[in-house]
């Protein structure tokens, strides 16, 4: 019996964090569409399910709760109470409230906390005005009143995130896909089958018979790998969705008035990719809202419409998938930029810096807190963060703007992050990976280069200097250098540089496993792949490398 | 343990192992299996304790050599150099963590009474990181506690500042130098 439950209690919250990011969404429509029955609907029925869950799991308070927000929803449902914006700001703190008690009911607690009694009390006042003719609409239900149970700012920094993290590691999969793989893997086992049996009676068969065999389990092998990597595509709607919450939240706070527009959301990525995108997207969306949306009276002035437009679109490029978020707000003062790098050192002469560099500097760690300081638009908080993240993904960011008419914010990254094409290279005992979209050509290291008592030197290729440096003596890894060296050239946007290494191993498919947690910041390093002998080698994250160079080399000169 | 105590004592067992000349013991119950020992991938950056990674049965387990940590004289890798795989917590989370050892001992029964606390000063271990002692035979086993090995804070500071780190360590081992035994 308590295993049962156990399973009913998993389905439960699963269904219930879709179903309350279902209840966002409507009632946020809802607030645009307040004559939609279709809406409130849709929104009963999530509570209604809940409620059902909740007394069939015996969760009496959450039953008493989904019980008072039935009855909210029925008189609006009636006609008896107006959608105004209150009631909507109502609804989403209880769709917050709901998230919390979902998430404690997981953990086998069930009160009211003090958010839940606030709601109760705000939504019996709400009721009971509404009984009494001609006084409901004057009534203003204020959420400050009593303690808040999520204060704005809270709930636009959290996005929809409680319940979000209980859904994400779950997946609906098409029941098609699965039989396609079903499918494949007994075909594999079958061609499996097959080139043993051939290699046990090796007398009878050819080399080229077993080839042959082999090739075509190959081949099957191959079409399993794709499916299953399709099989973990979903669409970024969803994702894109749930920052409408925050923008409503957000702008409500700084007084500020902002809409969101979304385009593409039927683009299909990796699970994996949702989830780490989450994050970044928030702090860009909140830098748009917090420093580059101007508040609605200086938009009238400037000729613009009061509310804020953010546009946050994805789409494919070749094997990347791009994502842009761009604001129509005032743009990114290139002038205050250069000032707040320069008093922290990172440019010398501004004169020569393109505009593309002084949005590069955004990305600058530490460049937030100086400009929060001097209270300038301190437009890069957390920017650093976001890059550092999605280059973790290995993903690239940049910035646009037009001084006055808005900023964008564009991330691309690769559509999988399960496997990469990878290329082996060797240095010491120890083999590492780089990506081979960013390997540019092998070439020796001339002796006269190798100079032991430097880790790192300039080749010339093709008359043009290539900085390069030992990739042995970079990391640290003991024993000797060794004899012959080869030189990778890789490139990352647009710099490029040399790992000198012993050995090349050439280029396969490689299965990317996260490192330990305890391993998160490794400085060059971005994931570990396991190869076919068993052991682990280190996936390299070059744009990392390169800017470490580069950091490294300014210091020196 | 006399048959007496055995009846009405929780008794726990640990498993204990040598780590360079050192008897020390964890829970077993934190144990999840003893590999023998193979190649570790180095992850460069880290401080020299941790030795870098290995391939569990497709999953990538960090490995830690726990005598260079304790400052304790490193045994060259023999025949009976294991990697104990433990499960630690950190950062509030169960980690897989691989520890190796210089030779796995055996399993005892341990009662509360058994395991006495640790002194002020004598041992080669931190005392943070200890959560007693316990006799066995002749000599004291070392009781690990293997949640607060891998502490956050270390490993943070350690990242940055690897080679400051390894001063530290040597510079400890230079103070504990003088033998217990």
């Amino acid at each position: 019996m308590e295993i049962r439950r156990d399973v009913i209690l998993k389905n439960f919250l699963v269904e219930s964090a879709e179903g309350l990011n279902l209840m966002e969404q409507s009632i946020l429509e809802l607030e645009s569409r307040p004559d939609d029955n279709e809406l409130i609907q849709a929104i009963f029925r999530v509570v209604h399910t809940m409620k059902g869950n909740a007394s069939l799991l015996e969760i009496e308070g959450l039953l008493a709760f989904t019980h008072s927000v039935e009855d909210l929803l029925d008189t609006v449902r009636n006609g008896k109470l107006a959608v105004t914006s209150d009631v909507i700001t109502l609804l989403l703190d209880t769709v917050d409230v709901l998230r919390k008690m979902v998430a404690a009911a997981g953990e086998d607690k069930d009160e009211h906390d003090a958010g839940a009694r606030n709601i109760l009390a705000r939504i019996a006042r709400r009721l009971k005005e509404n009984e009494k003719p001609g006084k409901g609409k004057s009534a203003e239900d204020k959420p400050e009143e009593g303690p808040s149970p999520l204060s704005v700012s809270e709930a636009a920094l959290s996005g929809s995130g409680i319940a979000y993290k209980e859904s994400a590691r779950t997946l609906r999969v098409d029941v098609e896909k699965l039989d396609r793989l079903l499918n494949l893997a007994g075909e594999i086992t079958i061609a499996r089958g097959r080139v043993a049996q051939m290699l046990e009676a090796k007398e009878q068969v050819t080399l080229e018979e077993i080839r042959d065999a082999h090739s075509f389990a190959d081949s099957l092998h191959f079409e399993m790998q794709e499916t299953v990597l399709k099989a973990r595509m979903v669409p970024i709607g969803p994702l894109f969705h749930q920052y409408r919450r925050t923008v409503r939240d957000l702008a409500k706070s700084l007084g500020k008035m902002a809409q969101l527009r979304i385009e593409g959301e039927e683009i299909e990525v990796d699970t994996s990719v949702v989830e780490h995108l989450k994050d970044p997207l928030l702090h860009i969306i909140r830098n748009a809202l917090d420093h580059g949306i101007e508040l609605p009276a200086l938009r009238k002035k400037k000729g613009k419409s009061p509310a804020g437009m953010i546009t946050i679109r994805a789409a494919h490029q070749s094997r990347n998938i791009v994502i842009e978020v761009a604001d129509d707000g005032a743009g990114l003062d290139r002038q205050k930029i250069i000032e707040a790098a320069h008093r922290m050192g990172l440019v010398e002469e501004s004169g020569k810096l393109t505009d593309q560099d002084v949005y590069e500097l955004i990305f600058e760690s530490g460049l937030t807190t100086a400009s929060e300081i001097s209270d300038m638009s301190g437009r890069g908080v957390g920017m650093d963060v976001v890059r550092r993240n999605v280059q973790a993904l290995r993903g690239s960011v940049t910035m646009t703007s037009q001084p006055g008419a808005g900023a964008t914010v564009r991330i691309r990254m690769p559509l999988t992050l399960a496997i990469i094409e990878g290329f082996g290279v060797g240095v010491g005992d120890e083999t590492y990976v780089i990506p081979v979209d960013q390997v540019i050509e092998c070439v020796e290291l001339p002796a006269e280069e190798n100079d032991i008592a430097r880790n790192e030197g300039v080749l010339q290729l093709r008359n043009e200097p290539l900085p390069f440096l030992h990739l042995k003596d970079h990391f640290g890894i003991p024993g000797d250098r060794g004899g012959r060296q080869s030189v990778v050239v890789v490139q990352h946007e647009s710099s490029r540089a040399g790992l000198a290494v012993n050995a090349l191993y050439g280029a396969t498919q490689t299965v990317i496993k996260p490192l330990p947690s305890i391993f998160q910041d490794v400085p060059g390093v971005s994931g570990s792949a396991i190869l076919g002998n068993g052991r682990v080698a280190l996936i390299l994250d070059i744009p990392a490398l390169l800017r470490d160079y580069r950091a490294q080399e300014a210091h020196e000169s | 343990m006399t048959v007496a105590t055995k009846e009405t004592v929780e008794l726990e067992q640990y498993l204990t192992f040598l780590l360079s000349s050192e008897e020390c013991a964890i829970s077993i119950l934190k144990v999840r299996e003893i590999i023998e020992y193979d190649t570790v991938t180095i992850v460069p950056k880290m401080p020299p304790w941790v030795r870098g990674v290995i391939n569990l049965r497709g999953a990538v387990v960090p490995v830690v050599n726990l005598a260079a940590k304790f400052g304790m004289q490193e045994k060259p890798v023999s025949k009976t150099t294991c990697i104990v795989i433990v499960e630690a917590r950190f950062e509030d989370q169960g980690t897989i963590v691989g520890l190796i050892v210089d030779g796995v001992s055996q399993v005892m029964e341990l009662s509360a009474e058994d395991i006495q606390p640790v002194p002020d000063f004598g041992t080669q271990v931190e005392m943070d990181y200890l959560l007693g002692m316990a006799q066995v035979g002749r000599r004291f086993a070392l009781l690990l506690d293997v949640d607060k090995v891998l502490t956050t804070e270390e490993l943070l500071d350690l990242g940055e500042v690897s080679s400051h780190a390894e001063n530290a360590l040597t510079g400890e081992r230079a103070e504990e130098e003088p033998p217990l035994s």
